[in-house]
């Protein structure tokens, strides 16, 4: 005759404990995914959340810009990597925002109401980036108001060569809807793009 | 012995101690057993009356005059219905013989209503509940001119008065027009108190309490106004008004509600008094365009009593017509009455009162206060939002945490609406796994509060649904603390994940190593640019309080990241990098591009709705 009594006491105590244990693997289970859904490279945020757009010769041949545009209408603007400022063997060396009437990178924009946020067009002036030898004007291909510039590049203008189409993005404007459909028709696609250039 | 007692205090020291009065009559009435009332009466009007004449003699007074005979004692008597009320009628009649005459005659004939004339003069109580009080109660006081018009009609003296009170307007006479401006005549408490019960089954409420709100046009607190000023005129030497009667009158409202609460009470069967279940009558009326206030302040006060004039300033649009009128308009009116009561050269009031020909409009409204559910939520689906998301006619996602816990709830306590509160939010594509998010659901005006089984019942319908998108836990019904629970430190909170991530190199061990060695790391995450468009450009300062790799088997570059960070922080961002817009990132940690696919909340910490 089997005393079962104290091993259902030790149980009893353990159930408790148990029960989280249990409840810790059931979501960890959940948490793995299966290996064998994984993609071997999966797309970048910049993929998954903006729709790329090109601007190609933008006022001057061989100025090449992208416009990521947001699900929210934002718009990341930034040097496509046909750009002519990186057929120069000595890369960007120096980007400066005081161009055109203002310093862009002091302006300040503040509130959900983007107050201060200047008004620019499509063809306004955003920075200079400089090589050893030229320097190219980078403008904002889209007409609307300018909520920040990339002031990082002043420090680490090296971010253009490195990764102009991510750490170096120039820009962020915020189009009127009416605006963007304007200037949409002149911009060309991701796949458009790739024909052009052959890239 | 009690009776002369009672009726030597009644003339000599305390003329209007009525409340006094009623509470020994009670007790009086406790003690003997009941006899019938006719008899009764009229042996105690003689002898009282027999008392005050003696007293009056005594004194000197001349306006304490009370004739009584036997006949008009018996007019009284059965003047009044008979409906259990016999006792609070007795010791009404007794009351009301101690009032002065002339001035009562002199309010009928302008055209105050009895209850008012009685509340006038500050007659609380009981007298309240008596279903019918009609006219001819004053008989005893006014004497004999009533009385041969009496006799000669009995019948009349039944009959509901058919003008409208020129002072409160019909309302204490329980005549009203309702929201189909169709005149209504309860005449008695007991047939409005059926009126409003009626609602309250018909809406299907179950209650265990109520309370009364009235709200009345300030029109009323006018002519109070107006009429006290008048017998202050006018009887403001004699020995009666001295003592000060007018000063304890009772509002038109309190005197409604002491009407309607006991009538009420039976019908409803639970009690009156601080509930979250309010009836809220609110009567209206037509008043003159015209109405005239005072300054409140003392500056105007004042002026006023130096004679140069007085400073009327009409009131807002708030207070004439048929807006309704809230107890704060009330008060403020009545402060700035109060403030004129010394003032004897006031231009600012009528008299006599106009004579009214509309009734006021009421509006019943039966309102519970909202009922808190609390509880914590899981979200299993990657395509549930929080809460309903509908851009341009469309939804976003394909269900809300809200819309699923709210319909399930809400119909079940018969509620008008709801609406949903929850500590934090998280993305649609990102799951609520562990112990649950804690929320809040609000329902408006609910018919019936669940039992605690059938609240349990309840979160096992929700998760028992077949397409298991939400998951509750320890629902149940909560007070406003949940409210405060929930918001309680909110910033200093601190969340749990589990974030599926990819880099652009194999991981390495030293990996795991860099990456567990950093403690409450800060980082700064300017705004992400999914939402810079409607949240400030701001620099966010964070905090990561731990972080842990987890190898996946079979892959080199996926890895589970499980981290615990303040409240606030913006996950993804801090893997990705946002375009470097965050950082310290992992991808600038690892020194490589890092990628999110997947994220999970496992754990929100905090104390509110956890299991007990």
């Amino acid at each position: 005759m089997k005393d079962h009594s104290v091993d259902d006491a030790i149980n009893l105590e353990r159930e408790p404990e148990q029960e989280q244990e249990q409840e810790q693997d059931s979501l960890h289970r959940i948490l793995v995914p299966d290996v064998r859904d994984l993609p071997l490279t999966p797309p970048s945020a910049i993929e998954s959340n903006f729709v790329s757009y090109f601007a190609p010769d933008f006022t001057k041949p061989g100025h090449d810009q992208y416009v990521y545009r947001h699900a929210n209408g934002l718009c990341v603007i930034g040097l496509a990597r046909t750009h002519v400022a990186f057929k120069d063997t000595s890369g960007i060396t120096a980007v400066d925002f005081n161009v055109g009437k203002s310093d862009r990178s002091g302006i300040k924009v503040t509130g959900k109401r983007k107050k201060n946020a200047q008004h620019f067009e499509s063809n306004t002036a955003l920075c200079k980036v400089n090589t050893d030898d030229a320097s190219y004007i980078v403008r904002c291909c889209v007409k609307g108001s300018l909520l920040e510039v990339n002031d990082r590049l002043i420090k680490q203008p090296g971010l253009l060569n490195s990764s102009a189409d991510r750490e170096g993005y120039i820009a962020i404007i915020m189009p009127k809807p009416a605006d963007w459909l304007k200037v949409k028709g002149s911009l060309l696609g991701l796949e458009e793009y790739k024909k052009l250039r052959e890239c | 012995m009690l009776k002369r007692f009672v009726s030597h205090i009644n003339t000599q020291h305390f003329p209007y101690t009525h409340s006094l009065l009623f509470e020994l009559k009670k007790k009086k009435r406790k003690l003997k057993s009941r006899k019938p009332p006719q008899r009764d009466s009229a042996a105690i009007a003689l002898r009282e009356s027999r008392c005050k004449m003696a007293d009056a003699n005594m004194n000197n007074t001349e306006t304490e005059h009370v004739s009584i005979d036997s006949e008009a004692a018996h007019v009284i008597s059965s003047a009044v219905e008979c409906h259990g009320d016999d006792d609070d009628v007795g010791a009404l009649h007794d009351v009301v013989k101690g009032l002065p005459s002339h001035a009562v005659k002199d309010l009928l004939s302008v055209g105050v209503c009895t209850r008012c004339i009685l509340r006038l003069f500050g007659i609380g109580g009981n007298i309240y509940s008596i279903s019918v009080i009609s006219p001819s109660i004053l008989n005893s006081v006014i004497g004999e001119q009533r009385h041969d018009e009496e006799i000669s009609s009995n019948s009349k003296e039944l009959e509901f008065e058919e003008v409208l009170c020129a002072l409160c307007l019909g309302i204490l006479q329980f005549t009203y027009c309702d929201d189909k401006e169709i005149p209504v005549k309860k005449g008695n408490a007991n047939d409005m108190a059926v009126a409003i019960s009626e609602l309250v089954k018909r809406e299907g409420y179950q209650i265990d309490s109520f309370s009364l709100e009235v709200s009345v046009p300030p029109i009323i607190l006018e002519n109070e106004h107006s009429v006290r000023l008048y017998m202050k005129r006018k009887y403001g030497t004699e020995t009666w008004f001295q003592g000060g009667p007018l000063s304890q009158s009772i509002s038109a409202k309190d005197a409604l509600k002491f009407s309607l609460a006991k009538p009420l009470e039976t019908m409803l069967d639970c009690k009156s008094g601080i509930s979250n279940f309010r009836i809220r009558l609110t009567f209206s009326h037509k008043a003159s365009k015209v109405v005239q206030s005072v300054a409140v302040s003392k500056q105007g006060c004042k002026r006023i009593k130096t004679g140069t004039g007085s400073s009327v300033d009409s009131l807002d649009d708030s207070v004439a017509g048929d807006i309704k009128c809230s107890d704060l308009a009330d008060a403020t009116v009545e402060r700035s009455f109060d403030g004129l009561q010394d003032n004897e050269s006031s231009e600012c009031f009528k008299f006599p009162l106009e004579k009214v020909n509309d009734a006021c409009r009421l509006v019943l409204l039966c309102q519970r206060t909202p009922i808190y559910f609390g509880g914590r939520y899981l979200k299993y689906s990657r395509n549930v939002s929080q809460t309903r998301w509908i851009i341009d006619d469309e939804r976003m996602g394909e269900a809300s945490v809200e819309e699923i816990i709210g319909s399930n709830i809400q119909p079940l306590c018969q509620g008008d609406n709801y609406k949903f509160h929850a500590a934090g939010r998280e993305d649609i594509d990102v799951r609520m796994l562990g112990s649950g998010r804690p929320f809040l659901v609000e329902v408006q005006n609910a018919r019936r509060i669940p039992s605690e089984a059938f609240v349990r019942e309840i979160e096992t319908n929700i998760n028992n649904l077949e397409n298991k998108l939400v998951g509750v836990k320890n629902l149940k019904v909560v007070g406003i603390e949940g409210w405060t629970m929930m918001h309680e430190g909110e910033a200093e909170k601190q969340k749990q994940y589990a974030a599926l991530v990819w880099i652009s190199r194999p991981l390495e061990d030293v990996d795991l190593d860099s990456i567990s060695s950093l403690k409450d790391m800060q980082i700064l995450q300017g705004t992400p640019i999914r939402v810079l468009h409607r949240r400030s450009p701001l620099q966010r300062e964070k905090i990561i309080h731990w972080m842990k790799i987890e190898r996946i088997g079979g892959s080199s570059q996926y890895f589970l990241l499980h981290l615990c960070t303040q409240a606030g922080t913006y996950i993804k961002e801090f893997v990705h990098g946002d375009l470097g817009r965050t950082h310290p990132s992992i991808g600038s940690i690892l020194g490589c591009r890092a990628e999110i696919l997947q994220l999970d909340v496992t754990d929100v910490k905090m104390d509110c709705f956890l299991t007990e």
